[in-house]
């Protein structure tokens, strides 16, 4: 049996025993090469699903579309490590309970799926900690290396190019998972703290603010890039971020239920006379 | 007789219209995007594009652009206005549900008050229009009662050529036919024959749609949360829509003096109609997609006699969840009106 033929199995008799009321996964969508989020209520409706090497979004922000988890009954997902790292981090942030999730694993390498083992989230623990050492390579990337070379008025020039096709569609924001404040900094207008214009300064406004909230939470899904109707390399902001908590602090996003928020951590005997 | 604009003139034409003080713009892409740019050599365009991923009427309408300055005086507030540079424009290499997109929101900047923001730039701007001969899997203008050569919206209609090597011209208006004047001498006459235009089919009925959101009682129907479930509420499709117009006043400044500037919004976000006291009758996603196709389908038809899209697919090509007007249209095809 394939692996989609494996799990469709599962999901129907996660469905048909009432072990979960919903399942989360991926179903064709409108060309070949795409998937659609596919929500399964019942064991009929996970004849769709589909699971192979274009099942890429992290469908984990869906577990906090109003009214879906506060009932208490469990949901099952469909996640790759990426996603089930934002797991740990939602239920350390105490947006979900994680207890309430039952994850089915995949991992895709070179077009092929394999199916990861566990189904809570504390089961994965080992497979994030082995993704934690291999970080420092794994963030590489040649493009940013190239920004890191170069001065500070050239990466300005860079990035102020890249923003500039900005069109504040705020579809990076609602495609991350990590993401889910009810009222969004820019959406706070009493007073508008953060320009909503997309001219120059208010580009550059919304994605430093974005880029500093996501620090050591985001983990590098790739919703947001992929997201970006106008394709500014978000990935780029992401991967140097991650690199600088990694680096400063040992801190890798989504270790576990109860890791610290890197950024929204207190020591009182911290080494530094000053926090942000 | 037909004239014909041969590729290799295209530059002399670039030249040309510079000359006499228009700014050429044309579709462009760079590395990782494309829309609608400014040019200096026909070699910058690219019309190989489907489309440009970023719709024509930020030309038009610009995602923010500054209204009227602003200074609060003890006893009075002194304004200043704004108004869009008065450049004069040849968009060369429309593509027809671009154009068509123009004309649709016409009525609409146009209705109570007239926008002079809009209207300047449209009446300065000349639109040469590229009939399509290729297409992708998003592409519905057929569906909308357009087609891949439509003229709607468009000063002058380029046909391509079978030899792919330059186009037949065809001229709307006098504002086309003023612009092809200044080139007439790098135009031949003859018509060599035009290649087929692109094949795209039709996805789904539109007067079914319309008649079933028409019918009050499907308001309420359970389909609006189904449909709409997956979607994440951000406004790309909004903004790469060619006939999406809503915006919101902001005031960017201190107390005492500012700039008010006009931001493009969207009915997907949900502070789009939060009330001051917290209330929002448009509570969840699925109300908010239902207003984007109750307001394009139903609402701008009802008072303006024309459909609020010009089937670009732009909104389902770029949804990062697979959503978009074809889907919803398809689906409420099928259902009973
Ligand atoms: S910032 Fe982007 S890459 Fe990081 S978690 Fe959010 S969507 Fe994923
Ligand atoms: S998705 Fe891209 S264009 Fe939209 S707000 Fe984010 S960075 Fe800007
Ligand atoms: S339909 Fe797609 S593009 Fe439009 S708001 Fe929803 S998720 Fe965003």
């Amino acid at each position: 049996m394939t692996i989609q033929e494996t799990y469709k199995a599962r999901v129907k008799k996660l469905l048909a025993s009432g072990t979960v009321k919903m399942v989360i996964g991926y179903k064709p969508g409108t060309t070949a090469d795409r998937r659609r989020p596919h929500f399964i209520r019942t064991p009929e409706e996970a004849d769709q699903l589909v699971l192979d090497s274009a099942c890429i979004t992290n469908l984990s922000g869906y577990l906090l579309s109003e009214g879906l988890l506060s009932d208490e009954k469990a949901v099952a997902i469909f996640l790759k490590p990426d996603g089930i790292r934002s797991i740990n981090i939602l239920a350390a942030e105490a947006q979900l309970n994680s207890e309430q999730i039952l994850i089915l694993g995949f991992d895709s390498n070179d077009n092929q799926v394999t199916a990861l083992e566990g189904e809570k989230v504390e089961e994965f623990t080992t497979l994030i900690e082995s993704i934690k050492e291999q970080a420092p390579e794994a963030l590489k990337n040649p493009l940013l290396e190239q920004i890191e070379g170069m001065t500070p008025k050239e990466r300005f020039a860079f990035w102020q190019g890249e923003f500039s096709r900005c069109i504040k569609c705020y579809a990076c924001r609602q495609a991350c998972p990590m993401c889910y404040c009810r009222r969004c900094i820019v959406d706070c207008n009493q007073p508008q703290w953060v320009n909503t214009s997309s001219h120059t300064l208010g580009n550059f406004e919304w994605n430093i603010v974005r880029a500093f909230h996501l620090s050591g939470r985001c983990v590098g899904c790739g919703n947001c890039d992929r997201a970006c109707p106008v394709n500014i390399p978000l990935r780029l902001i992401n991967a140097k971020m991650a690199q600088e908590v990694l680096g400063a602090f040992d801190h890798f996003s989504g270790m576990s239920h109860t890791q610290e928020p890197v950024l929204a951590s207190f020591k009182k005997d911290d080494s530094e006379t000053f926090i942000l | 007789m037909t004239r014909i604009l041969q590729s290799d003139k295209l530059d002399n034409c670039v030249a040309r219209w510079r000359e006499a003080g228009l700014t050429v713009i044309g579709p462009v892409k760079n590395e990782s995007s494309s829309s609608y740019a400014a040019v200096e050599k026909a070699a910058e365009f690219d019309f190989s594009l489907i489309m440009p991923d970023r719709s024509i009427k930020e030309l038009f309408f610009p995602q923010t652009e500054p209204m009227l300055h602003y200074t609060i005086k003890k006893q009075r507030i002194d304004t200043s206005d704004f108004t869009p540079p008065p450049e004069k424009r040849i968009i060369f290499g429309a593509r027809p549900c671009d154009a068509s997109g123009l004309a649709i929101d016409d009525p609409l900047f146009g209705w109570d008050y007239k926008d002079n923001f809009w209207f300047q730039r449209r009446d300065t701007t000349v639109i040469v229009t590229i009939a399509c001969t290729k297409a992708d899997d998003f592409c519905m203008c057929t569906s909308l009662k357009l087609a891949p050569d439509s003229t709607k919206g468009s000063d002058v209609l380029l046909r391509p050529l079978q030899n792919n090597k330059g186009w037949q011209v065809e001229e709307l208006t006098d504002r086309g036919r003023d612009a092809f004047n200044e080139i007439a001498d790098l135009l031949q006459d003859g018509s060599g024959p035009a290649a087929p235009t692109a094949v795209v089919a039709e996805k789904f009925n539109l007067d079914a749609c319309v008649a079933w959101l028409q019918n009050p009682e499907n308001f309420e129907s359970t389909f609006w949360r189904e449909i709409s479930m997956r979607c994440i509420g951000c406004a790309s499709c909004t903004f790469l829509c060619p006939t999406c117009h809503c915006f919101d006043f902001q005031d960017e400044g201190d107390t005492y003096s500012g700039i008010r500037r006009k931001n493009w919004d969207s009915c997907s976000f949900a502070l789009f109609t939060m009330h001051t006291s917290g209330h929002n009758p448009r509570a969840t996603q699925s109300a908010r997609w239902r207003q984007r196709i109750m307001h394009k389908f139903n609402y701008f038809p009802g008072k303006f006699n024309v459909n609020s899209c010009s089937g670009c697919g732009r909104c389902s090509r770029q949804c990062p969840v697979d959503m978009g007007i074809t889907e919803t249209l398809q689906a409420i095809s099928t259902l009973p009106s």
